[in-house]
């Protein structure tokens, strides 16, 4: 059935709806309809690696992260296999880290593509950070040992 | 189902109705245009909503809730470990790729460049970097002390967010002007 509407002219200058300033932060994204409002809620489908083991993973990282961070503090330099696993752990952490941002700030519903991008994106770079890692503790001197280099420089 | 839309005028022309017995009869009348119609098809109609959809205004959020040290300092929680991680990230990809590009960012270089700089500039980076590092390590202990299931009332909130503040302060004062 066709639709009947009206040309639409230009708009008003006055806005009529509102009486502050409009202070978008971001535009609108795209405007989604998923089905119609009669469809039930979507549950989505349980998985304990993305869901208990993946927290309780976080968490064992983060404990983990406290007694390597006060180590060269304490010590004053790490024997290189300790380096590396402060490295690593480090790595993981700032990648849950980023996972967590990308899935508050790019929700699946209105933006399915960009998700995966961004998804695979940040793999891609942390398997590039952890090489580039590796070549540091092998070619150069460390985290702890270059912090220290450059912090007293 | 048939949608009409009347389009909202911005100027309904009137004319003045002038005395009917000095003018013609044509003029007596008011003018004003009516609104069109033209024929859409679903899809147009449809693309059409999808176009105004993007005008309307979003609701205001962060630019109007009350302030409050809990939300602040979760979002600075976020944005420290951001930029930490970021700058960690930034720097391990350039040092991966730097014998492709030619770039030097061996600690060596990045040593004897920030040896160049004078004290005042060599404090200021100092603490750009110690703050946020050390309130993001202290926010994390207070997550992780939440995770115990302690503290988790309004006033352990605000008593571990205060404690966490007062160490960052003490923290990034002796990284950035005593070690």
């Amino acid at each position: 059935m066709s639709m009947l509407r009206t040309g639409l002219r230009a708009a008003p200058k006055a806005r009529v709806f509102s009486t502050t300033a409009t202070r978008a932060i971001l535009p609108a994204g795209p405007q989604v309809i998923d089905g119609t409002v009669n469809d039930a809620a979507k549950i989505p489908e349980t998985n304990p690696t993305h869901g208990s083991y993946h927290w309780s993973f976080e968490r064992l990282i983060s404990v983990a992260l406290v007694p390597l961070t006060v180590a060269p503090f304490a010590a004053g330099s790490l024997h290189p296999i300790t380096d590396a696993v402060l490295g690593a752990t480090l790595v993981m952490h700032s990648h849950i880290g980023f996972q967590n941002c990308i899935v508050d700030y790019i929700p699946h519903r209105k933006y399915p593509k960009s998700l995966k991008a961004a998804k695979w994106a940040l793999n891609g770079a942390t398997a590039v950070v952890l090489y580039g890692l590796y070549e540091f503790e092998t070619n150069d001197v460390g985290i702890t040992e270059a912090c220290k280099r450059i912090w007293k420089a | 189902m048939s949608l009409s839309r009347s389009s909202i005028r911005a100027a309904a022309k009137f004319s003045v109705r002038p005395s009917a017995l000095l003018l013609p009869r044509a003029a007596v009348c008011q003018t004003r245009s009516a609104a069109t119609t033209t024929k859409t098809s679903d899809a147009e109609a449809y693309s059409l909503l999808v176009e105004q959809r993007k005008k309307r205004p979003i609701a205001p959020h962060l630019s109007i809730y009350e302030p409050q040290l809990t939300w602040y300092m979760s979002a600075a929680n976020r944005v420290t470990g951001v930029a930490l991680a970021g700058s960690f990230y930034l720097f391990g990809i350039s040092y991966a790729l730097s014998p492709y590009i030619g770039f030097h960012v061996e600690s060596a270089a990045i040593a004897g460049a920030f040896a160049t700089l004078p004290l005042a500039a060599k404090m200021a980076v100092k603490a750009t970097f110690a703050t946020p590092f050390v309130y993001h390590s202290m926010n994390g202990l207070r997550h992780l002390t939440w995770d115990t299931a302690r503290q988790l009332t309004i006033k352990g909130v605000y008593r571990t967010g205060y404690a966490v503040l007062a160490a960052t302060a003490v923290g990034s004062v002796y990284l950035s002007f005593f070690v």
